[in-house]
């Protein structure tokens, strides 16, 4: 809370020296209130950010609301099928438009002075305008609402950014543009949202909810008592198929690794000893048929979990999902998490993935809360600043430089490569880009 | 319809007796109160109005298709290995509101809220739900078919599990 960055300045938080072997991260960037506030003016609102999945605005007029920083956005579905978003605020007195958060409307209608605006985002309706403001030369378009300045859907993710002065998508999503594929690719139809989600809040900074999404060191700790518990559930009712949890990752040494894809990007893998219990197993013959096999090796075998910088975390592990992060203040986050799924899917591989998602990913299930339980003491001991340091040296001198056999294999370009999941060489990529975006100059 | 008093009672009872077994976590015969074909289902909210409707193609926050599920969770539990159930939450459900709706041969439904407060190391909160029971009679007493519980808060502070519920 007290601003000391603004005098230390901000290189120093991050103390980058890897050919001394050192990598670590001042406590601070947890919890400085200024480092949040700058945070949000430096990293949300200077840059791309996840916005929605395209599924979640299937048709023409169809809405999305989320935010941009301070920002609230939404995304609206046009009638030529494209997509358009704007700062979702009444250009007169600034009210929030969206009734909701997702939902169809011909539309958007102000529910305070009744102004109302086309999907395209014009102001097409002002109420007693003639009273107000006369009968001739009024210019109703000076009251259009904002578009964002840019927006992209990568395929049917879809990111935005409220200044122009971003690279180009392809750019900014680099090497993580791959793991992007490896989840589409494996459904002809496309991807969906399935109906329901949940939001859940951290007591925890924003970034440790990034962290923790590609920290495998902690899963054989915090984890181990998943393992135990589904393995004694298996035993009881002797289940079998799809009905089973591919436990491997969870307590054994198995092969895995992780990735400093670029840009503040970041993932991990970790190798499936028992691939015929995912749902995607069932489209082994037709993956075989259409994709390469180095592709198909990734999908059917090696879980998947990807933190997209700064603001979403995609898992294609035992189920899959996309985990959204909103950062609230220093030490409060919002977390909201949706089922993905591929189109089409038959109802056993369906239910299977959902009831793998509620049994691990929910703050409700039995892996996510014990998460949230460790983030949150986390939170607690970075206070302590006379313990300033944050370790992240695990791995430092066997990391690759660029890709490894795995990446070359379908076709990505890292900046380094880790032979275990449980090194943490990847989050020197994800802190140098906060630490450029932190530093640069307006 | 016309219920039996006894009946009301009985219900009223076992409900009371089952939100009281999980406040002093007396595990054991809390499991015992349900059917090994019971339902347990917590829906996950589809909007700020609905909750899903479908637990077998939805996404729900506990969704269990027999006992072994909240058997799941009291082996977590009592393991000592998990990180958020350990210190275990201190929790109270005050149950009120409890109506039984209906008899069908032998099965009985019945609805009532619960207000849930716990407290652990983030302090207390309180926590508002409804209640969709069903009870299968089985001649010498009440045996849990389902439990649904619709969580009305989002927005989730620390963990969920069935003794929040």
């Amino acid at each position: 809370m007290d601003g000391s960055f603004q005098k230390s300045g901000l290189g120093s938080l991050v103390d980058d020296r890897v050919d001394e072997g050192v990598f670590r991260v001042d406590r601070s960037v947890y919890t400085d209130q200024g480092i949040f506030e700058a945070e949000i003016e430096r990293i949300f609102e200077k840059g791309w950010v996840y916005l929605c999945h395209e599924s979640q605005v299937p048709e023409a007029n169809c809405y999305f609301a989320t935010d941009v920083g301070r920002h609230p956005v939404v995304v609206v579905r046009q009638k030529d099928d494209s997509l358009a978003a704007f700062i979702n605020v009444c250009s007169h007195r600034g009210a929030l438009l969206t009734p909701k958060k997702q939902g169809k409307a011909a539309t958007l209608t102000c529910r305070f002075h009744g102004w109302s605006y086309s999907c395209d985002g014009r102001c097409v309706r002002i109420k007693n305008e003639k009273e107000g403001f006369g009968e001739d030369g009024f210019d109703r378009s000076q009251y259009d609402l904002n578009p964002i300045a840019k927006l992209a859907n990568y395929r049917g993710f879809v990111f935005g950014s409220l200044v122009e002065e971003v690279e180009p998508i392809e750019k900014y999503l680099g090497a993580a543009a791959t793991w992007i594929d490896l989840m589409v690719e494996q459904s002809p139809e496309g991807l969906e949202v399935v109906p329901g989600n949940s939001t859940y809040v951290i007591r925890g900074n924003w970034k440790m909810q990034l962290e923790n999404s590609v920290d495998g060191y902690h899963v054989s700790t915090v984890h181990r008592v998943f393992a135990s518990t589904v393995r004694n559930r298996e035993e009881r009712e002797s289940l079998q198929g799809l009905k089973q949890t591919e436990g491997g990752r969870l307590v054994g040494i198995v092969p895995s690794g992780a990735y400093d894809l670029g840009n503040g990007h970041m993932s991990i893998w970790a190798q499936h000893t028992t691939p015929e219990r995912r749902p995607i197993f069932k489209k082994k013959e037709w993956l075989e048929e259409n994709l390469p096999a180095a592709h198909v090796e990734w999908i059917l075998e090696k879980g998947r979990n990807l933190a997209l910088f700064p603001n979403v975390m995609l898992m294609d592990n035992p189920s899959t999902q996309i985990r959204y992060v909103k950062p609230i203040s220093a030490d409060r986050a919002e977390v909201t998490v949706y089922c993905i799924a591929p189109v089409g899917e038959d109802a056993e591989a369906r239910a299977a993935r959902l009831r793998k998602f509620e049994d691990f990913y929910l703050t409700a299930g039995m892996a996510t809360s014990d998460d949230m339980a460790a983030l949150e003491d986390t939170m607690a001991g970075s206070w302590a600043s006379h313990a300033q340091w944050n370790d992240f040296n695990r791995g430092i001198s066997t990391m690759t430089h660029g890709p490894d056999e795995g990446a070359k294999a379908v076709g990505f370009d890292p900046v380094s490569s880790s032979e275990s999941w449980e090194n943490e060489t990847l989050f020197f990529g994800f802190y140098r880009r906060w630490r450029d975006m932190m530093s640069a100059s307006d | 319809m016309d219920i039996d008093n006894d009946l009301k009672r009985e219900v009223a009872e076992l409900i009371n007796w089952e939100t009281t077994l999980l406040d002093r976590r007396e595990w054991d015969d809390w499991i015992e109160l349900f059917a090994e074909d019971a339902v347990y289902w917590v829906p996950s909210w589809a909007d700020e109005e609905q909750t899903v409707s479908d637990p077998e193609t939805q996404l729900n926050l506990m969704y269990f298709r027999n006992r072994g599920g909240i058997e799941d969770r009291v082996f977590r539990i009592e393991s000592r290995d998990s990180y958020a159930s350990l210190p275990l939450d201190r929790t109270v459900h005050i149950v009120s509101n409890i109506l039984v709706s209906g008899v069908e041969g032998d099965e009985v439904s019945a609805t009532a809220n619960c207000l849930v407060h716990s407290f652990g190391k983030h302090g207390g909160q309180t926590r508002a739900s409804l209640y969709d029971f069903k009870f299968r009679n089985t001649g010498s007493g009440l045996k849990i078919l389902l439990k649904k519980i619709t969580l009305i808060d989002d927005k989730l502070e620390g963990p969920v599990d069935i003794y929040h519920l």
